[in-house]
């Protein structure tokens, strides 16, 4: 068979239009299924954004087993601060409800760092009303204590005032309005 | 909105996000729309003649086809390149999203090749089967298969050929049109990104893609032929040049007249914008881009349009003025692609582009990936010849 | 199974240690409830754990009140640890602005607020007229560039109206990146694809605040649901008082209000 010149042009534009049909075929075998179902996209992508693992849990989550540490944090003024912050994940300290690591105690000098990174007054963009500030070194001249103290020696780490106001408590200067 | 005022006070208030320091779309994306602007220019040769049967730019006519084929053949590769995961680039063809201009890409690119791969096949028809006549072997096979095995060239056969490469021609213009224009929309259409977002950036991109490639068949044509030794058809030459003249004007004055309005108007972010071409980019827009890339080719080419020049004295200026403007117009693409992301989104700050060597993206893939169309042009001159009988002759 | 610490208070489970052996206690702990299964908290967001979640059927929104911003970096802190974001590119990140009385703004942004903000600016030679803090996140619009321009349909408006990143999808070519006007995108430079924050939509699905409004310590980030009217969102959205947004001249609605945002905040 010898297909004249206009056929073979013909055959030609079939051919293209078989392969334009397979890929067709192609596409729709290759497109995920859930393609589509709410719009132009994986519909299995949102239920696997649920699946990312939750690393931090809720001061709740420590509370539970640090009874200790929840009574005086509860009633501190540093309750709305998380657990997580300074100490590290919950997914870090717990899986499965086993221990599977002690987490970081923050210690001197480091606590200093930590204090100031909320507390610094220089920082003017702290507004009074929402956090009291202080200027280091002059917050401990001014409370008359040694220049090399960390503010863990007299704050207590989760109730800042809790010592403060039982020593005014003691030396009377909580009556005095002090 | 209070903005930063004086430039020592600039540099003080100066703030990039922390997201924007790196920049994203780096040298292959500066190749892309080079690459697809070479097509189009060619291709608007190729249209004049085939089309619009402009006789005096036959010379150069298959060659521009051939030059488009060689170039829009490895189009993919600087995307391929970019990509974080090219593995995954089939996506593009599966799940185009309908309201992404970047989508088309996997179709526009798939029709053009298609339709300039048949207009090629076309042309040469009656060239090829000669030559499957006079080879043998593997390369006979390969004539045999260009041909549609068939050695059909009477007046029937020809005619209808003729009025297929009048079609496919037709169409190949809008589809030429979109395969650049596309682009253009890509970074039109970031609103985010003052230098990019005009309505103008698609018109902008074409009419300098028409520049670039018309300069590049000019210089490859003297290059060429000088280098074989054949002789220079200046009537040709001086039509490109013309065809040349015309489109460039259009390109410059819709990059100035971008740049101006937007002086002008002071609107939006035009600060930033102000900042970036008076700053960082200073020497890359106003030096290079403008000063020697425009409007030193704009007088070359006024001098070439108004006075009477020798044949030989034309194509040399012709030779000079494509190369420069090709160099223009990659310099071009660099300070739209790579400028436009020095400006944080902050609109208080600019971050800096530091290509390196050895990146997949780097000035060594640029070099290789510029590379591989030249080398393609050389294996299809053994394959389609460039130039027809009647223009093999000798140099004067 | 190895016994966690004992703290001074804990009769109930010393009894259980000392009375029973292993296995047995293995089990029992199933019985009591056992601190450190987060699935087990009360729920932060009322009405989605335990009850089928309506996709189609929610609105979630987000305020930032600057005016109680304290640049502590808490929130960069969580987020970072929530996802382990690489060094180098922020989920999320607090700016520090300073006005000056010439009208000047400084904004910086060190590490992303990574440290928080521990020492004041040293190279502002004037005085400073007012200085405030700005977190940034994903403002999830309502009309997301990001979305629109992705070629693959790897990022999308999911039906509760969320903007997440589909990873396995995306190829990388970084347009969400180049169209976000707000800068919250990035390209993970492990694998490759692009990421963002997803206002924890993992922890949002149960019941869980996001891990940034979760730690922030004077409430100045604050998530709920439009759909309940008791929640704080709500009170705020629908009551008197001037809410911002970011670039709206974008028009990209965001579902990210600001309280107390200066108009220097881009």
């Amino acid at each position: 068979m010898n297909p004249s010149y206009q056929m073979r042009l013909l055959l030609v534009l079939a051919s293209i239009v078989v392969l334009a049909a397979g890929g067709l075929l192609f596409k729709k075998l290759l497109v995920p299924k859930s393609f589509g179902v709410y719009g132009p996209y994986r519909a299995d992508a949102i239920e696997e954004e649920m699946l990312v693992p939750v690393r931090h849990g809720t001061n709740e989550s420590c509370f539970d087993c640090h009874k200790y540490e929840a009574k005086t944090h509860k009633k501190g003024r540093h309750q709305t601060i998380s657990c997580e912050f300074c100490h590290g994940t919950f997914a870090d300290h717990v899986d499965n409800n086993k221990k599977i690591a002690t987490l970081p105690v923050k210690k001197e000098k480091e606590i200093t760092t930590l204090c100031l990174k909320c507390h610094n007054t220089e920082i003017k963009a702290r507004s009074e009303e929402v956090i009291k500030t202080v200027a280091m070194p002059d917050h401990l001249k001014v409370q008359n204590v040694k220049l090399t103290h960390n503010c863990n020696q007299c704050h207590h780490v989760h109730a800042p005032l809790k010592y403060i106001n039982r020593a005014k408590e003691i030396t009377g200067l909580m009556e005095a309005g002090l | 909105m209070d903005v930063a005022h004086g430039s020592t006070a600039a540099l003080i208030s100066s703030y990039v996000f922390p997201n924007d320091l790196h920049v994203h779309w780096s040298m292959m994306i500066v190749l892309y729309p080079y690459i697809t602007g070479l097509v189009d220019g060619a291709f608007i040769i190729a249209a004049l003649y085939y089309l619009f049967d402009v006789k005096s730019l036959k010379p150069v006519a298959k060659f521009s086809l051939l030059f488009a084929f060689a170039f829009l053949f490895w189009a993919t590769i600087p995307l391929l390149l970019h990509l974080g995961r090219p593995e995954r680039n089939l996506n593009m063809l599966l799940t185009p999203s309908p309201s992404s201009a970047m989508a088309g890409f996997g179709y526009i690119y798939a029709v053009s090749m298609g339709v300039l791969v048949f207009i090629v096949l076309f042309v040469y028809r009656p060239q090829l089967v000669e030559l499957r006549a006079t080879s043998k072997g593997y390369l006979q096979l390969l004539y045999r298969a260009l041909t549609f095995d068939s050695i059909d060239l009477s007046e029937k056969a020809i005619a209808l050929d003729g009025k297929i490469i009048k079609f496919l021609v037709g169409i190949g213009i809008p589809i030429a049109a979109v395969l650049h224009g596309y682009v253009g929309f890509i970074f039109g259409g970031v609103k985010a990104n003052p230098t990019w977002s005009t309505p103008l950036m698609p018109v902008i991109f074409l009419f300098s893609a028409c520049v670039s490639g018309i300069s590049a068949i000019i210089l490859a044509y003297i290059v060429i032929r000088k280098i074989k030794g054949r002789s220079i058809d200046h009537g040709c030459i001086r039509t490109c040049v013309k065809t040349l003249t015309l489109f460039f004007i259009l390109a410059f004055t819709f990059e100035m007249l971008e740049v101006f309005s937007h002086s002008y108007l002071k609107s939006g972010y035009h600060h930033m914008v102000e900042g970036l071409l008076n700053g960082p980019l200073a020497n890359s827009f106003w030096l290079w881009q403008v000063k020697l890339g425009s409007v030193l080719p704009l007088a070359i080419l006024g001098v070439m349009g108004l006075i009477k020049l020798k044949d030989t004295l034309y194509s040399s200026l012709a030779a000079i003025v494509s190369a420069i403007l090709l160099i223009q117009v990659l310099i071009m693409r660099w300070n739209v692609v790579i400028g436009g992301q020095l400006m944080s989104k902050s609109a208080r700050g600019y971050t800096e582009f530091h290509p390196e060597w050895f990146d997949k993206e780097g000035i060594l893939a640029v070099i290789a990936v510029m590379a591989l169309p030249f080398i393609t042009l050389f294996i299809l001159s053994k394959i389609f010849p460039f130039w027809s009988q009647s223009n093999t002759s000798k140099a004067k | 199974m190895k016994i966690l610490e004992p703290s001074p208070n804990l009769d109930r489970r010393s009894f259980i240690k000392k009375v029973l052996n292993g296995t047995i206690a293995g089990s029992l702990y199933l019985a009591f409830p056992i601190g450190g299964n987060t699935l087990d908290l009360p729920e932060q967001i009322p009405g989605i754990k335990g009850k089928p979640y309506d996709i189609q059927n929610q609105e979630f929104a987000f305020i930032v009140d600057i005016t109680r911003c304290i640049g502590c970096g808490s929130c960069c802190v969580a987020d970072k640890r929530e996802y382990n974001v690489p060094d180098g590119n922020y989920r999320t990140w607090v700016e520090r602005y300073v006005k000056g009385f010439s009208d000047e703004i400084y904004v910086d942004s060190p590490n992303g607020g990574l440290d928080g903000y521990q020492t004041p600016r040293d190279d502002i030679n004037e005085e400073v007229r007012d200085t405030f803090f700005v977190p940034k996140l994903c403002n999830m619009c309502k009309e997301a560039p990001c979305v629109q321009v992705c070629p693959v349909g790897a990022t999308f408006t999911s039906p509760d109206g969320f903007v997440p990143v589909d990873e396995k999808r995306c190829v990388g070519c970084a347009y969400c990146i180049q169209a976000c006007p707000y800068s919250v995108r990035f390209l993970h430079p492990e694998t490759k694809v692009a990421d963002k924050c997803t206002w924890c939509y993992h922890r949002i699905r149960k019941g869980l605040l996001p891990a940034c409004v979760q730690v922030c310590p004077t409430h100045a980030r604050k998530f709920g649901s439009m759909k309940d009217e008791t929640s704080e969102i709500y009170k705020i959205l629908k009551g008197p008082g001037v809410l911002t947004v970011l670039k709206k001249e974008m028009g990209t609605f965001p579902a990210l209000y600001y309280k107390g945002a200066r108009r220097e905040v881009i």
